[in-house]
């Protein structure tokens, strides 16, 4: 028992020192945190920087009236009166700039904090005025949290009283003038009046949290948090709650390392939540890196399961051993793999024992992907926009533009050709469905089919609607069609003369 | 006497007068005046930047005009608290906002409650129906960006229907979406219409416009023309306001004042 309540004792003694600036850290974690995710949604961030920033102007100005009129030292009124001044001010001069000129928001903002701050650190270096005043700016930027007394600790409780209560009866209003600021309006909520109440907080929070924290805590505590939250959360009540528990958990655990090793306490905090947010930016289940490569590799492309099916036609009707495949295909296995089993789903491969077939299905697809690829080769020999060497490579390419739209304007475009530059047949059994009506110019030596329709003036006066033709063999280059009627006589038709006729086909052969 | 007997009916649900608007030396609107009447469904049409949006948020009291006057059932619109609902154009939303659905559709009740009063459960059950009624209760509990084009502007429309307000505006509500969107959209738009309600919509396509509206707001900075499709949609006006692209629409106007039907005209947006 004794041993319980000396050590309690020396507790209090060794660290009792910490626990003011435990509490009022803590405050200024929760405040900043809670008004930090409004900020991070009006992407306000850079104007919490500037106000933390150009607050030391005002700080300097209320120090040096007190001092000068009144012989008090680091009177804490006068000083916080000033460097909420010196904040509105801010706000105002980039508003004028952002008005009056074309210089855009941010670039106003920059300009003026370093100016405004810069302007304070030259002014409070001038032998004349250095005498008078005790500002360092070092923990101006880095915060002295260990060295607060009552009246900060007074403080914060009275900002986080006031704060906190204006965030959960204002939600609504804040909530929805930050979404939709229109339909705000048109409900009757007064757009501009809930933006000046939230910049108050937001002045209210940075001033008397860098007095305390100092700048880049305060300004960490205010965008990182939240933004950590808004990586992790799809709500924003939730998201609020989370940037609250972030904020303090990390200040809790940064300021246990800085006592711990003695280093710096702010700095220590804001390495910390960085490095929160860091992990966070790849690791959230949704919204994070990881997540987004997981989905990435999760999804076989395209080309690839066309690859595939390519690979296995080749095959003519036989079954390939899958790691077949994988040798012709030269991409990671176990991504091809992944893509086999896709194909599988999609009813357009069967695979057992480790072999692959092509479906009917499959046969089909695979088939107009050659289709594709062997117009594509012909398109590119014709046109000549491709070294010969490079025109299957680059076929291959392209043969994945294999829509219809762009398959049928290939075709016509290149005379509906019959075999590609090597001399291989171009496969159209996707055209040419019996039962269908289509243009002559498609049909294929041996094709059956009767006259529908003859349009325009293109078409050959000796075809009559309802006759029974049957194809024959092109010429000149396959640039004549040869239609030979049922009493055996024989039409050569243009490509022109050929795409006036529709007929129905009958019989591939 | 007789006149304030019909009051109610003759009173126009929207009356701008002389509104000129600016944000800039060059005015977004000029001197506009227009009534529109109550339970007709009203199309604003303009090429880019002719203050079609500018005009819009005039009606909802959003923007303070130079000069002039919007009234709402006669009420100044500064005046008017949640009469008005409001579907904003796709692109002005914010879609990585942390919302979800069924919150989005709950804003339309926050014009029955106090700011500082909870959501009941009968909103939360009105904001259900209205996603109900937009074929959206799948979806209630993603974040609005996790949604494809058509069902995000569907999201919006329930949060109008769910505020249940006598005039409804939409800022593009087709842009971007696909057929059966656009269809589903239309057909909320004439029930609303014939449940007595007046919708205006803010539109590009002057192809669809005739078939779409029974009034149509031709605005290019200024007034041009208020009636009918059949009124304004003629090659004249047309090629008033539409001068930089005349060659598109000598081809669109000989059509519209053909056949007040159907024409084509995705090209007039981009000029």
């Amino acid at each position: 028992m004794d041993s319980l309540t000396e050590f309690f004792t020396s507790l209090q003694l060794d660290y009792g020192y910490l626990i003011r600036p435990l509490i009022v850290g803590t405050l200024v974690s929760v405040v900043c945190s809670v008004v930090g995710c409004f900020i991070v949604l009006r992407r306000m961030s850079f104007l919490a920087d500037a106000i933390a920033h150009s607050m030391l102007a005002g700080v300097i100005g209320g120090y040096l009236l007190m001092k000068v009129f009144y012989q008090q030292d680091s009177n804490l009124t006068a000083m916080l009166i000033g460097a909420i001044l010196s904040g509105i001010l801010t706000v105002a001069m980039v508003g004028f700039v952002t008005k009056f000129s074309r210089v855009k928001q941010d670039t106003a903002i920059g300009i003026m904090y370093t100016g405004i701050f810069a302007f304070s650190a030259f002014f409070i270096s001038l032998e004349s005025v250095s005498q008078y005043i005790q500002i360092d700016i070092y923990h101006f930027i880095i915060g002295d949290i260990m060295a607060v007394d009552n009246s900060e600790l007074w403080l914060l409780a009275i900002v986080a009283s006031i704060v906190l209560p204006v965030v959960i009866l204002f939600y609504r209003p804040l909530q929805l003038t930050t979404f939709d600021p229109i339909m705000a309006a048109a409900i009757g909520i007064p757009v501009m009046a809930v933006e000046y109440l939230l910049t108050a907080c937001t002045s209210l929070v940075v001033v008397s949290g860098v007095q305390i924290a100092g700048v880049i805590l305060v300004v960490a505590l205010i965008i990182t948090p939240a933004a950590t939250a808004y990586l992790l959360i799809d709500r924003l009540d939730r998201m609020i709650i989370t940037s609250a528990i972030v904020g303090v958990l990390c200040f809790w655990f940064g300021f246990a390392i800085a006592v711990f090793l003695g280093t710096e306490p702010g700095a220590t905090i804001v390495v910390i939540m960085t490095g929160v947010f860091l992990s966070s930016l790849v690791l959230a289940p949704k919204y994070g890196l990881l997540a987004d490569w997981v989905r990435k590799s999760n999804t076989v492309p395209q080309e690839m399961m066309e690859d595939v099916l390519g690979c296995v036609l080749r095959a003519k009707g036989k079954s390939v051993p899958v790691t077949e495949v994988l040798k012709h295909i030269k991409k990671p296995a176990p991504r091809v793999r992944k893509s086999i089993v896709m194909l599988e789903r999609q009813g357009l491969l069967d695979v057992d024992n480790d072999k692959v077939l092509l479906t009917d299905d499959g046969r089909f697809q695979a088939k107009r992907l050659v289709r594709a690829h062997r117009l594509w080769e012909t398109y590119l020999d014709r046109t000549g926009t491709t070294p010969k060497e490079k025109i299957h490579d680059t076929a291959h390419r392209l043969e994945h533009l294999s829509d219809e739209k762009t398959v049928e304007y290939l075709d016509d475009k290149l005379g509906h050709p019959v075999t590609d530059p090597h001399g291989s047949i171009i496969p159209n059994d996707s055209e040419l469905i019996v039962g269908k009506d289509l243009l002559l110019s498609v049909l294929r030596s041996g094709n059956q089919a009767t006259v529908v329709r003859t349009d325009g003036d293109a078409a050959p006066l000796d075809l009559k609607v309802g006759q029974r033709i049957t194809m024959g063999p092109r010429s000149k280059d396959g640039r004549i069609w040869q239609v030979i009627t049922l009493d055996g006589k024989k039409l050569s038709l243009t490509h022109n003369a050929a795409d006036a006729v529709v007929v129905r086909l009958i019989a591939k052969s | 006497m007789i006149v304030n007997a019909n009051k109610s009916i003759e009173v126009p649900a929207i009356k701008v007068q002389h509104l000129t608007v600016s944000y800039g030396p060059v005015p977004a609107l000029l001197d506009v005046s227009v009534e529109i009447p109550q339970g007709k469904l009203v199309g604003i049409i303009g090429p880019n930047g002719s203050g079609k949006s500018t005009l819009m948020k005039s009606m909802l009291g959003f923007i303070k005009p130079d000069v002039g006057t919007v009234e709402i059932f006669g009420t100044d619109v500064t005046q008017v608290k949640g009469r008005v609902a409001y579907v904003p154009q796709r692109g002005s939303v914010d879609w990585d906002f942390p919302i979800t659905v069924r919150e989005v559709a709950a804003m339309g009740r926050y014009s029955y409650r106090r700011w500082w009063q909870d959501l009941k459960k009968e909103d939360l059950r009105l904001a259900d129906e209205a996603l109900e009624k937009v074929r959206m209760s799948d979806f209630r509990d993603r974040q609005i960006g996790q949604l494809s084009g058509g069902q995000q502007q569907r999201v919006f429309m329930a949060r109008a229907l769910a505020q249940d307000a006598e005039i409804l505006l939409l800022d593009e509500p087709f842009a971007g979406v696909d057929a059966a969107t656009e269809r589903a959209i239309l057909d909320v738009l004439q029930e609303t219409k014939e449940a007595g309600k007046t919708v205006v919509v803010v539109h590009h396509d002057l192809g669809t416009a005739a078939e779409y509206f029974n009034l149509i707001i031709l605005l290019k900075q200024r007034l041009f023309a208020f009636g009918t499709p059949f009124q304004v949609l003629n090659p004249k006006l047309l090629t008033d306001v539409y001068e930089g692209n005349l060659k598109v629409f000598a081809e669109l106007a000989k059509q519209s004042s053909d056949d007040t039907g159907d024409g084509t005209g995705d090209e007039v947006n981009d000029g």
